[in-house]
């Protein structure tokens, strides 16, 4: 046990150095290397800007700039935080500049007019643990357009740290650099953020 | 602490970011105040909803995106490529300066021959052969391959006749043996790395044929993707007793620069044990540089009752 415990920390060690070597290499221009550094981390980059934005569309967008912001500036990076945190840095000021300039336009809604009456864009996308019951099914689909009227009333901000803390785990200290605040300054956005939630969602579960 | 304090304390105590102390006097305040904690389970079942609503992006659009990107970083690397897509006389003027200094030559990435070539039985797959929707007369993603002619009049305009590539969607299932053969291409499309790291990771599952067999040892011994090599050894697992599989991973262990990639193949070279394996893995640690894989190769050395060293 104590072995196998042993072998995990010296596995992630050799991951972690290995992250090193290949961040190295695309420093030095290796294609092959990028793609493998994107590859890594492509999922959650596109899973947190799809849960972030709500819409396929930005999703991408952000994706595409993102990797390319990574592209030309992987040189700038020093290795004085985690490549991870580095790249959510970039992810999220992206996506916290679509989020405002949503918020101008006031286009928070991802339902879209059709010839065919409204629909829902998010509609397509498979949320996680949906239910093959109608009934449950008509009942999720309540609660979601609720969650995400609640999430519309979230600022830009409130937003990106809720996520980042509820959908990605992440530690408020870690949100807090990424955002370029304090950990005290993510902790308030996280109980305000939480508090909205709550008055909008309160009766509803 | 009091309820209203308890309260405001719920949301931070359920992310686990209180002080010690503060958590422990929250907890202190639950086991005596029902009413908090009712408040707990309500912020619970909260959680709960919000978690089932999270949204998994589809596989379809990571795919797209990840096309979109190589698309990108292709057009960053070559602007003559950049201007193909952004405006299409601009591409009229490159093909003019393309052959006037034949040196300078459209980058065209080698697995569209090859999808070129397959695109009979291709077609048949899908049923269906839809091209991409054109925009005055020319294709948004189209590649150029080849100017055949330039032809110009004396009303100062010209006719110019080139071969396009374009991108096609074809579906089927992985056991259907033409979409195997789309994918043996796949694996060996030299300009994206992505490619060949899907390809790979789908093929590994049905290296039952020779045929994929040596396309999966070809790619762990040559691909210079890591990714590749990775999904690659991944498949060749189940073959880890077979002679030629064994010969072509003691070469990759001895010559590979990743040592994820050496740490895989000395398990794969442990779990059947020959002879061989032992000189192998004397030779490589004589030269290894990571301390991990020393360690690996010593315990392996160890578990086969063979010295670390030659003699």
């Amino acid at each position: 046990m104590l072995q196998d415990a042993a072998g995990a920390v010296a596995a992630r060690a050799v991951a972690r150095v290995d992250e090193a070597a290949v961040i190295r290499a695309v420093q030095r221009g290796d294609q092959d290397a990028f793609e493998q550094l994107v590859r890594s981390y492509d999922q959650s980059v596109l899973r947190l800007a799809m849960n972030l934005l709500r819409s396929p569309e930005d999703a991408r967008d952000v994706y595409q700039e993102a990797f390319l912001r990574v592209y030309r500036n992987i040189h700038t990076f020093r290795f004085d935080c985690s490549f991870h945190t580095w790249l959510y840095r970039i992810v999220t000021n992206i996506c916290l500049d679509h989020l405002r300039k949503r918020k101008v336009r006031r286009e928070e809604s991802s339902v879209v007019e059709t010839s065919d009456g409204p629909v829902d864009r998010m509609d397509s996308f498979e949320e996680e643990g949906s239910h093959s019951d109608p009934e449950r099914t008509l009942w999720n689909r309540q609660l979601g357009n609720r969650i995400d009227a609640a999430l519309g009333d979230l600022t830009p901000r409130e937003r990106t740290v809720f996520e980042l803390r509820h959908y990605q785990g992440l530690r408020l200290r870690t949100i807090g650099e990424m955002l370029g605040t304090s950990e005290e300054a993510a902790k308030n956005c996280l109980f305000r953020a939480t508090q909205k939630m709550r008055g909008v969602l309160g009766d509803l579960v | 602490m009091n309820c209203d304090a308890v309260t405001k304390s719920i949301a931070l105590y359920c992310y686990g970011e209180l002080a010690p102390d503060v958590e422990d006097r929250v907890e202190e305040h639950l086991d005596a105040c029902s009413e908090c904690r009712g408040e707990l389970e309500k912020h619970k079942a909260m959680a709960a909803a919000l978690d089932r609503h999270r949204i998994s992006p589809p596989a379809e659009l990571l795919s797209e995106c990840r096309h979109e990107l190589a698309r990108a970083i292709y057009r960053e690397e070559s602007p003559v490529t950049r201007r193909i897509s952004s405006d299409p006389w601009a591409l009229f003027r490159d093909a003019f300066s393309s052959l006037l200094h034949p040196g300078i030559r459209f980058r065209q990435p080698a697995g569209a021959v090859a999808l070129v070539a397959l695109g009979f039985f291709a077609a048949r797959i899908s049923g269906t052969w839809n091209p991409a929707t054109t925009l005055a007369g020319f294709t948004p993603d189209a590649v150029v391959s080849s100017i055949r002619s330039v032809l110009p009049d004396n009303a100062g305009r010209v006719q110019i006749s080139l071969d396009e590539t374009h991108r096609r969607v074809i579906s089927g299932r992985l056991d259907d043996q033409n979409i195997q053969r789309l994918l043996l291409a796949a694996a060996r499309e030299q300009d994206n790395p992505g490619v060949r790291v899907e390809s790979v990771g789908l093929l590994k599952d049905h290296g039952g044929t020779g045929e994929i067999r040596s396309a999966l040892l070809e790619a762990v011994a040559h691909d210079p993707n890591p990714g590749v090599r990775l999904k690659a050894l991944d498949g060749l697992k189940r073959f880890s007793a077979d002679g030629d599989v064994r010969r072509t991973l003691a070469q990759v262990l001895l010559k590979d620069q990743n040592s994820a990639i050496r740490i895989q193949v000395i398990d794969l070279l442990v779990a059947n044990q020959d002879p061989s394996t032992v000189s192998v893995l004397q030779t490589l640690i004589g030269k290894e540089d990571n301390n991990y894989v020393r360690m690996r190769c010593r315990d392996a050395l160890r578990e086969m009752n063979a010295s670390v060293g030659t003699f």
